[in-house]
């Protein structure tokens, strides 16, 4: 990571000849829509924390075991005797909690700035699955811990399955590996987290990339309805890049110093058995919402179905919504399609009041 | 369809077939993902000499999880997984509580507190030749 950070910085301080970096960026973009207070750099930073997340990832995996009987101690032994170990885990579980929220931002922004309009529909679906993939991928990271505290959303989690009618109990099987939440839960998880999971966030990832410049790069109004006209070279770019990668590292760093990702102790064999009084029964933070919900009556009804409802609704902004004016793309909170951006307004709010109202 | 011509023809062939072994292909990958390679859940506990369980008694274990209740008519079960979504009850004052989303059950296992819509299950308790307590799961 340094030494990749390092490479990079070299386009601030030497001019370089054209690289494969400088092929992955645009020879120039538009100056007002490459502002910080335009992108929020959120895009970029969630590329770099999948970065991070991939190399301590596979720094975590020469000691993880995912077998039931030694996974929480391996956990353990990562956290407490490895050198830097407990360093690199705590990196991995803010990186993997950062990617959340600033994808949520990256979300908020394509939504507030109308740039989900023709023709970055499809991207927009394809920004959105990364979201579901990534939210994925950090419930089933947070399962692989495999301590007392996971017992529980594990349970209710891999029960909601089975409400679903006609295939419920199926989709549960295929989940867990078996009929009860044991032993061949863990291997399916740790597959699905470092592998199959992964590959499809890869996929969706330079999917993602490659329509953004297919679509024409940053969403802008056409050329003769921009008030500003001037474009800033892809050095400038890199720079600003390179700059943003340097403070999220700080941010990290300091959170990983200081603010150590959470470990119970470990669970035996029989998630059943190992359950006391102490164990903490809260979902993960962005599960939370979902949790109060449960609270309300029909598993199926707000465990699935109105998480499903939202997403669609979500999926469907760029389809049935009227399309932003042209003029407007690329800039705060446009007149046109107000619809869009306060539905989603509401929903966040609701998320968000649901999640802080839970206990 | 009079005027399909037989490169069309050949053409419609050709997807139908990409379509039945691509959900071939799919069908194979949902059995290979559907196998159950651990030995069935333990659903028979044996609970040690009916002696130790005296009329009036109430004993919850943890383990299984489920409430053994030894009355004037006899034993009977219930069980402490809750009804809603499977977590395990904690015994209070007025019954059981689950910690997950906030279910309540009185003594006897009827809901007194959403969301959890059904009762608690019955168990089915045997007492064998020897005057052992054997508590059936299912």
């Amino acid at each position: 990571m340094y030494f990749f950070i390092l490479h990079l910085s070299s386009f601030i301080l030497f001019p370089m000849p054209p690289s494969f970096f400088h092929h992955l960026h645009p020879p120039t973009i538009p100056t007002a829509q490459a502002r910080w207070r335009h992108t929020l750099a959120a895009g970029g930073t969630a590329i770099f924390l999948m970065l991070i997340l991939g190399v301590t990832g596979i720094l975590e995996m020469f000691y993880y075991a995912p077998n039931p009987a030694e996974a929480a101690l391996s956990v353990q032994t990562i956290t407490y005797h490895v050198p830097f170990g407990g360093f690199i885990r705590n990196l991995h579980y803010w990186a993997a909690q950062a990617l959340i929220v600033v994808s949520a931002v990256h979300f908020l922004r394509v939504i507030f700035t109308a740039a989900y309009g023709h023709p970055r529909r499809f991207n927009y679906l394809l920004g959105l699955a990364l979201f579901v993939v990534s939210i994925m991928l950090d419930f089933t990271g947070y399962i692989l811990r495999w301590d007392v505290d996971i017992c529980w959303p594990l349970t209710t989690g891999t029960n909601l399955l089975k409400t679903i009618p006609v295939i419920g109990d199926f989709l549960y099987r295929i989940a867990v590996g078996g009929n009860e939440v044991c032993e061949t839960a863990l291997l399916r998880f740790y597959t699905w987290h470092i592998f199959g999971l992964t590959i499809l966030v890869v996929i969706l990832g330079v999917w993602h990339a490659f329509r953004v410049r297919r679509d024409g790069g940053i969403a802008v109004p056409p050329p003769q309805l921009r008030a500003d006209v001037t474009r800033i070279p892809r050095d400038e770019l890199v720079r600003r890049e390179v700059l943003t990668m340097f403070i999220v590292s700080i941010g990290l760093i300091l959170l990983s110093i200081f603010v150590p990702a959470p470990i119970a102790a470990a669970m035996s064999v029989s998630i059943r058995e190992s359950v006391t009084e102490s164990v903490d029964v809260r979902a993960p933070w962005f599960f939370l919402w979902v949790q109060q919900m449960l609270k309300w009556g029909d598993p199926f009804i707000f465990g699935v179905l109105i998480p499903s409802i939202i997403l669609a609704l979500l999926a469907l902004i760029p389809y049935i919504f009227p399309q932003p004016n042209e003029a407007e793309i690329g800039s705060w909170f446009p007149k046109s399609n107000r619809l869009a951006q306060i539905i989603v307004a509401i929903i966040g709010t609701i998320i968000i009041i649901l999640t802080f109202i839970n206990r | 369809m009079t005027n399909l011509s037989r490169r069309d023809f050949l053409k419609l062939v050709r997807d139908g077939f990409l379509v039945l072994s691509g959900a071939l292909a799919l069908g194979g990958v949902l059995r290979f993902l559907d196998f159950q390679p651990n030995p069935a859940q333990k659903t028979q506990f044996d609970l040690g000499s009916a002696t130790n369980y005296p009329i009036g008694s109430r004993t919850a274990l943890s383990e299984i999880p489920a409430l053994l209740i030894h009355a004037e008519s006899g034993f009977s079960a219930l069980s402490l997984v809750c009804t809603h979504l499977g977590c395990n009850l904690g015994e209070d004052e007025s019954g059981f509580a689950c910690p997950c989303h906030s279910s309540h059950f009185d003594a006897e296992g009827k809901v007194t507190h959403g969301p959890a819509a059904k009762p608690l299950s019955p168990l089915r308790i045997e007492i064998s030749e020897d005057n052992r307590v054997i508590l059936h799961t299912s």
